[in-house]
């Protein structure tokens, strides 16, 4: 039997945290993944992640990943066991793993749990046909094997998962149907929205699928619009053709080791079902064992590599490991966590860890003592940090395109756009990110109070020099030129896709909808890096146009 | 269809090896999984249910869900979607329960 003073199961964003930081207290660790090669979802993560430069916000999750990995490998206290599944927890604390073909024992001091989520099913006829996905396959088949998953997708959910892969379907070159969600409202964030809108891809809310069709695959699916009562209207149905159903209808936590180990579990609709309850320093109600990630109630993954962090320094900790520095740095990471849940897209997170943690002042009273080790977080989730926060109440939360109001509210003044080239900063929702405000070296982007907030441009100290247009995560910021020439002005806006364009290219200019709006001449191409990836394209479109065209798309007779 | 240009990637796929689906021999590349490489070749039906002989797909591409079983190396329950396709390996569509011989 082998013995290890930290044991990690999974090593996706909150397993390679935590072996990092338990590793990085002095502990030694051993973390098992059961992939071929670890990184979880993150492998497949080709947008650049949202929250702060603490999260490596402005990075893209596959560079995230990849980074992580390498600091694992280099670690010398960190043994790596890949293609190894964990097979069960015993009662004595011994972990059994199938590794190397072996059936292995383990015995661990501390234990971190860090097992993710699988995707959700949803019920409909014909949902078990060839060509119904999980969102993340066809990310993995995509993103990873370089496959495309069909030819035309309808997408089932609007909630982040959703809105990403539809975009970056879009990306390898697949057509998008549509992007179906039973809510009344987008439940992802809205950036990510206008950005598929203004490539032509429609957003419906208040739509479901009724069934899937095909004669031993997909060939296509009816959908139809829902009432209040999620109730199909009659006369409503419509017909998509497409070889790809989609379904990002939510994530469920893999939470059978921790029902296995005799950890305390508690149903949390916010957090997607039933989760461990853990405390504030993320140990459960088993001693010894701690829970990180997705595994405790679904999140971002900006999230769960800091849940990562925190229980990897959380279990050295209790082994007697830097007890000083150990402290400070729990200390920072709650206060990341808050930070991150502290807008109203943290709203159901919040309320979700509130429930768990009434439930075990009920339940456990030996547990409930656990609760006082913890130090004291600011409290963002307090009434008075939330007064000035507010949910999108206009149509931009219903199809991801900003009204007039939203849009008059955050130009710059009629003076200012006369004068010169300027950033617009389409961000309307309080999501936490904050990767602009860092990318303006002149100081001009700035938040009111913490990363929640939207991004606010100031017109005197902004030189229209559009760095921050490729370092936005949402890739939401242009720029607008009026002092270009007498008849055109220019407009730079982020491009990701392929071919690149070149200058003197004539390419249609859309609108925030991805409606053409004419044929005009790109004046300027550059690239943001290497590693970036994402291009500036700067285009010259009539004056009157300048505050439409948000997107471009190269047809056959545009080059 | 195999992504060739792509704005965030590159793959480097290494070199085409072959392998066998329901003995038709079919090219991939060892960076490949079963599942993709199937695809890649057009192949979405991988097997049938046990009881109701329905067609069997790919759902969670993370070996999670068990829709992907088939038959590898004369070995059934074989999960394709994490499982690195190799030179020269015959997988078949596995049909009722994959009965594991002893």
């Amino acid at each position: 039997m082998k013995h290890i003073e930290v044991m990690v199961i999974g090593g996706g964003p909150a397993g390679l945290c935590a072996a990092l930081a338990a590793s990085s207290l002095g502990a030694k660790v051993l973390l098992v993944e059961r992939d071929e090669i670890p990184g979880g979802q993150l492998v497949k993560q080709t947008h650049k992640f949202f929250g702060s430069e603490k999260q490596y916000a402005g990075d893209r999750g596959i560079h995230i990943g990849q980074m992580l990995l390498e600091n694992v490998i280099a670690e010398q206290d960190i043994e790596l066991w890949t293609d190894s599944t964990v097979l069960a927890i015993y009662e004595d604390g011994v972990v059994t793993v199938e590794h190397e073909g072996k059936h292995t024992k383990v015995k661990p001091d501390r234990l971190i749990i860090a097992t993710g989520a699988a995707e959700k099913f949803l019920s409909f006829p014909g949902n078990d046909l060839p060509g119904v996905y999980g969102a993340g396959a066809v990310q993995t088949l995509m993103n990873v094997d370089g496959v495309k998953p069909a030819k035309r997708v309808l997408m089932v959910g609007a909630g982040n998962i959703g809105l990403i892969v539809s975009y970056q379907l879009k990306q390898a070159g697949v057509e998008i149907a549509a992007v179906i969600e039973g809510l009344p409202k987008i439940g992802g964030y809205l950036v990510h929205a206008s950005k598929i809108q203004r490539a032509g891809i429609p957003v419906l809310t208040r739509h479901t699928i009724l069934e899937a069709y095909g004669n031993g695959q997909v060939e296509g699916a009816i959908i139809a619009s829902i009432d209040e009562t999620w109730q199909p209207i009659p006369g409503t149905e419509q017909k998509i053709p497409c070889d790809a159903i989609c379904l990002a209808v939510g994530l469920s936590p893999l939470t059978e080791l921790a029902w296995q180990a005799g950890c305390a579990m508690a149903f949390v609709r916010e957090l997607s079902g039933h989760v461990p309850v853990v405390d504030d320093l993320l140990e459960s109600s088993r001693p010894g064992i701690y829970c990180a990630g997705d595994v405790s109630g679904i999140e971002e993954a900006s999230a769960a590599m800091v849940e990562g962090r925190l229980a990897g320094l959380s279990a050295a900790f209790s082994l007697g490991y830097e007890a000083n520095e150990a402290k400070a740095l729990q200390q920072s990471a709650m206060e990341e966590l808050a930070e991150l849940r502290a807008g109203p897209m943290g709203q159901h997170i919040r309320d979700g860890i509130n429930k768990v943690k009434l439930k075990r002042k009920i339940g456990n009273h030996a547990f409930e003592n656990q609760t006082e080790k913890s130090g004291i977080v600011k409290d963002y989730s307090s009434d008075a940090t939330n007064t000035c926060r507010a949910e999108i109440k206009t149509s931009l939360i219903n199809d991801g395109i900003p009204t007039k109001e939203e849009l008059d509210a955050i130009y710059p003044s009629d003076k200012r756009l006369t004068e010169g080239p300027i950033a617009i900063v389409e961000c309307f929702q309080e999501i936490p990110c904050n990767p602009c405000v860092k990318a303006c070296k002149r100081g001009a982007i700035s938040m009111l109070r913490d990363i929640n907030d939207v991004p606010v441009v100031d017109e005197e100290l902004c030189n229209g020099c559009g760095l921050c247009i490729s370092l936005c995560p949402g890739l939401a910021i242009f720029v607008v030129d009026k002092s270009y020439s007498g008849d055109m002005a220019l407009i730079k806006l982020p491009f990701e896709y392929v071919p690149v364009p070149k200058s003197g290219h004539f390419v249609a200019g859309l609108d925030r909808a991805g409606r053409e709006l004419g044929r005009f001449e790109v004046v300027r191409v550059t690239s943001g890096g290497d590693k970036n990836k994402t291009f500036t394209v700067s285009l010259a479109v009539p004056h009157d146009l300048v505050m439409e065209v948000r997107g471009i798309r190269i047809g056959e007779q545009a080059i | 269809m195999r992504i060739d240009e792509h704005p965030v990637l590159s793959f480097e796929r290494g070199e085409k090896i072959n392998f066998f689906y329901n003995g038709q021999e079919i090219e991939a590349y060892p960076t490949e999984t079963i599942a993709a490489a199937l695809h890649a070749a057009g192949v979405r039906k991988l097997g049938e249910s046990p009881e109701l002989h329905r067609p069997r797909g790919l759902f969670c591409a993370i070996g999670n869900c068990s829709s992907c079983f088939m038959i590898v190396d004369g070995e059934p329950n074989m999960r394709v979607c994490v499982m690195k396709v190799r030179s020269g390996m015959r997988v078949e569509e596995q049909r009722g329960k994959g009965v594991v011989g002893i």
